[in-house]
């Protein structure tokens, strides 16, 4: 296991570079120029000096200073004042990337925490409900919710959420950051749809477990119904669950472009949106590395969880 | 089972952690959502004006409106005197006046402050504003020219002792140059090119305000191998600001909140009513709504993205229809009651400006009026709409020829003025926009500005814009309903180029709807992104697109220049030797009556006769506000607000 953890970090930097590479060709080719302004414009010369001063001529160029700073041999070298520097923000000149994600992500980060054990208590309570009797009335209820969870967009069921729990009955309140209220909603509307991915998940992997023989060996031996459910089956009907967590942590934590913005979350996901639209190359650059890099950790976590959960398996 | 709980447990734990550690705000006195997030609070960058709204209460400039008159107050100058040619000021600065460090304010720092916006490495916006002051273009040109020899020297010439020699000669040229001096600490002179009637309009606007000069060098340093001055900005987040005006950032977070807190070194703190002004960031507009209604705004400065405001402004309009007999006794007295309280003479001296104007007194007079007959079910009273300096208007591209070499129709007046002239106006802003703006036949809102009579423009005249039309040559020859000229060449398509959201694309299918139905000439929107959109602009790269631009001062030419030939925001390629002549010989005029008169017949060519723009209606502001719980909400046309002034009735 050491050897696939060692392993995997070695990979990393080749991979991210790879991705970097690819990120950077495409963000340089989005047409328009990050520094012109529909309706005033900045005198020639000043475009000229902003474009100097940020490397912006010359892709080559850019290329290479840029990656000299996020590796950190621009630190090394005594150029740059953080380890990793994304550099400065085009669209809002006070900010540097690193303040922006330094900001924004923990915000992301617990929204989508709060949204993945949201996720995990209703999914898995639904899908053991369903697989314990298949075909039941409590199995269709969690199937239909299921469905709604998966097919409605989350920018109706927030905003349906809001009308109701903020406007007409106001248990919560609009707009704000910072306490449990407000993390509630935001949380619930994300977790629903990988609610209802984890129920289905884990319905049919009960129910495929139910039927095993050690089951009936467990049930023979006189151990409790729900120690055969919980413990028994479920250990193993989780595995499906826990390699699609993975990615869909690293998705809901790295910011819901939707959610914050029906909310008003002050978190990362904006500007993975807002940073193409205002060609905004640091920000695109420093949002696509950070995303990657918690990716790739996330799937490692997984599967180093994989093997402690169940040590039969074998991961490469 | 304690296998899968453990991390679960855990992420309920971090969570905790997470959420106890991210304390929420404390109330404040004012809590308003700004028009976006601030770009800079670096006041010689600053372009927006989301940043204006900010600096206008952390810094102070010479002087400042009185955002009640329209007129210009003492500031940092508590006086000054104009030569007889009235090219140079001399600004007698209060002794009083603190950074909030608790330093003095004196001309060092204007003379720091203006130097930084004259130089091509600070990258300003605003500039060219500066070149009114004797000699800011030549020393901005003078110091282009220096760093391009810089950075043609050998490599081991240029280092960062050569960088800074060039530094210090720089410096030293600025104060041989330019029309600034202190005379002593207190006391600064600044010399203009020629005179501006306008000038003190200009030192009210933010970009002249003072930066603390001992806080901002220690965040600026100079490149050995370009010999630029490069400003980093980790000065303008506290704790490092320091500022001179009645207020302080306590908090500022990108994209969420931004909290000022009484500045205690201001020189005059009675005149700030809150002690704190929370300013919240709200991403989505129609959320900005739900959160002024849920009653914990006080102020929606900017409505601008919200698809119901047309129905939430008819709902407005029904209230005030149903009370509008009683709003204008009420404000007839209110006025009576100002008039009684100044002086006839007072009274005009002061509110002259705005003698005609319906919204004199607006907040305090709809205050009375909420009060005494609340708003029905259907009913708004709750958000208001201003006539600002603004106008909403289609470009027409006047280049001879299109980027692909074929002949441009557009290059000749009488076509644009065809075009101009199918556009029923009216109708946008009662069917497209149902904002019912004021409807534009100029470009400069006319009433704006003191002394300046505007032309009457084109109107709506389907015959006469097809009389123009076939006068060029361009009659539908074949019955096909597409205008051809005598070689049988169709009228190019009119390709209207538009950017994306804006609400910009319904006034583009209206208007290509009525250029097809009265000219027969084929038309289509093409709608981009906003960068490729600004990029294509600049390229000239379209046959109309729309536009907007808002006066930056109260003077006919923070409009006009627009349509000089050279300017750097002249889009449409329109190109009048005789316009530009008449605008140079109105920078040369020293009578203000004069000028006034040329800048009138400038403006007379454009949209009476030349039309490279066609003006569609000018702007308007929209608020939420409630009136009777906030008072001193100026409905100053530059959207001047100054937070200072407004009051939150608990």
């Amino acid at each position: 296991m050491t050897a696939m953890i060692i392993r995997r970090l070695i990979q990393l930097p080749f991979i991210l570079l790879a991705i970097y590479t690819v990120t950077f060709a495409l963000a340089w080719m989005i047409p328009g120029n990050p520094l012109e302004r529909e309706d005033r414009k900045p005198p020639e010369a000043i475009v000229e000096a902003m474009k100097a001063q940020y490397k912006l001529d010359s892709p080559t160029t850019f290329y290479f200073s840029y990656l000299k700073n996020v590796t950190g041999i621009a630190y090394v070298a005594g150029e740059s004042d953080r380890v990793v520097n994304f550099g400065p923000c085009l669209q809002y000149q006070d900010w540097s990337v690193n303040e922006l994600i330094g900001g924004t992500l923990p915000v992301s980060m617990v929204l989508g925490m709060a949204a993945i054990i949201l996720a995990l208590v209703i999914g898995l309570t639904a899908g053991v409900i369903g697989a314990v009797k298949p075909g039941g009335i409590l199995d269709f209820g969690s199937l239909m919710i299921a469905l709604v969870g998966i097919s409605l967009p989350s920018f109706v069921i927030g905003t349906v959420l809001l009308i109701i729990l903020a406007v007409r009955f106001p248990v919560f309140r609009i707009g704000g950051w910072g306490s449990f209220g407000d993390v509630f909603l935001p949380a619930l509307t994300l977790s629903l749809p990988i609610a209802a991915y984890i129920a289905r998940l884990t319905r049919l992997g009960m129910i495929d477990t139910l039927g095993e023989d050690y089951i009936r060996t467990a049930r023979a031996k006189g151990v409790p119904e729900y120690r055969v459910v919980l413990r028994h089956a479920l250990k193993v009907a989780f595995l499906p669950v826990l390699s699609f967590l993975g990615p869909a942590a690293a998705a809901v934590m790295t910011g819901s472009f939707v959610v914050e913005k029906v909310f008003n979350v002050p978190g990362i996901g904006q500007h993975f949106v807002n940073s193409v639209l205002n060609k905004d190359i640091f920000v695109i650059m420093g949002i696509v590395l950070t995303y990657s890099t918690m990716l790739i950790v996330f799937n490692l976590v997984v599967d180093v969880m994989y093997r402690w959960v169940d040590p039969r398996i074998e991961i490469a | 089972m304690f296998k899968i709980a453990l991390p679960v447990i855990i992420l309920i734990g971090i969570l905790f952690i997470a959420i106890f550690l991210d304390k929420p705000q404390e109330p404040a006195d004012l809590v308003f959502v700004n028009r976006g997030e601030v770009h800079t609070l670096d006041p010689q960058r600053m372009s927006w004006l989301q940043d204006f709204r900010i600096a206008y209460n952390i810094y102070e400039g010479l002087v400042r409106w009185d955002n009640d008159t329209f007129t210009i107050e003492p500031s940092i100058a508590q006086s000054w005197e104009v030569s007889e040619d009235a090219t140079v000021y001399t600004f007698h600065l209060r002794e009083n006046a603190k950074w909030s460090n608790g330093d003095p304010v004196t001309t060092g720092d204007f003379i720091y402050s203006w130097e930084r916006a004259l130089l091509p490495d600070s990258a300003a916006d605003y500039t060219d504003l500066f070149f009114r002051i004797k000699n800011g273009e030549a020393f901005f040109e003078k110091r282009s020219a220096l760093l391009d020899e810089y950075k043609n020297r050998p490599e081991s010439e240029r280092t960062d002792g050569a960088a800074h020699a060039l530094r210090d000669e720089t410096d030293r040229l600025f104060l041989e140059m330019v029309g600034i001096r202190a005379i002593d600490d207190f006391t600064l002179e600044v010399t203009l090119e020629r005179p501006t009637p306008y000038i003190l309009d200009l030192f009210a606007f933010p970009v002249f305000y003072p930066v603390h000069k001992g806080t901002v060098e220690q965040w600026v340093r100079v490149d050995g191998d370009t010999g630029a001055i490069e400003q980093q900005f980790g000065w303008t987040k506290p704790p490092f600001l320091v500022c001179n005006g009645p207020y302080v950032i306590a908090l500022w977070r990108y994209k969420r909140d931004l909290r000022l807190e009484r500045n205690l070194y201001f020189w005059d703190p009675d005149r700030v009513v809150s002690d704190s002004v929370l300013s919240v960031s709200i991403e989505d507009p129609s959320t900005s709504v739900l959160a002024f209604d849920s009653g914990s705004i006080d102020w929606l400065s900017d409505v601008s993205g919200v698809s119901y405001r047309a129905d939430m402004l008819a709902q407005h309009r029904r209230y005030m229809e149903r009370n509008q007999a009683r709003y204008d006794t009420l404000r007839a007295e209110f006025i009576e009651e100002l008039r009684g309280r100044l002086g006839e003479k007072d009274f005009d001296r002061k509110y002259g400006s705005r003698a005609n104007d319906p919204y004199l007194g607006y907040d305090q007079v709809m205050a009375q009026l909420v009060a005494e007959s609340p708003a029905l079910p259907g009913e708004r009273t709750d958000i208001h709409s201003f006539p600002a300096y603004g106008t909403y208007f289609f470009n027409f591209n006047c280049s001879e020829n299109f980027n692909d070499g074929s002949a441009n129709p557009f290059h000749d007046a009488r076509v644009r003025r065809a075009f101009a002239m199918a556009v029923n106006k009216k109708d946008i802003v009662e069917q497209v926009t149902r904002m019912n703006q004021p409807v534009a036949s100029t470009f400069i809102p006319p009433g704006s500005i003191p002394g300046f009579k505007s032309p009457s423009g084109v109107g709506f005249d389907p015959d006469e814009s097809r009389r123009l039309l076939s006068e060029v040559g361009w009659v539908d020859r074949n019955d096909d309903g597409i205008v051809e000229d005598e070689t049988g060449r169709m009228f190019p398509n009119v390709e209207i180029l538009i950017s994306s959201g804006g609400g910009h694309e319904g006034i583009a299918q209206a208007i290509s709807a009525m250029w097809e139905r009265e000219l027969h000439v084929r038309t289509s929107i093409s709608i981009k992104e906003s960068k490729v959109f600004a990029d294509d602009l600049k390229k000239h790269n379209f046959v109309v697109s729309r536009a907007n631009w808002f006066g930056d001062y109260g003077d006919p030419t923070t409009f006009l220049d627009l349509c000089r030939s050279t300017n750097n925001n002249n889009d449409r390629n329109y190109q009048n030797q005789s316009f530009d002549d008449l605008m140079a010989r109105s920078d040369r005029e020293p009578d203000p009556d004069k000028r006034m008169r040329m800048l009138e017949e400038a403006e007379a060519i454009i949209v009476d006769d030349q039309l490279p723009l066609l003006p569609l209606f000018h702007r308007v502001t929209v608020y939420m506000f409630r009136p009777g719980k906030l008072r001193g909400v100026s409905t100053h046309p530059r959207l001047t607000q100054y937070l200072w002034e407004l009051e939150v009735v608990k």
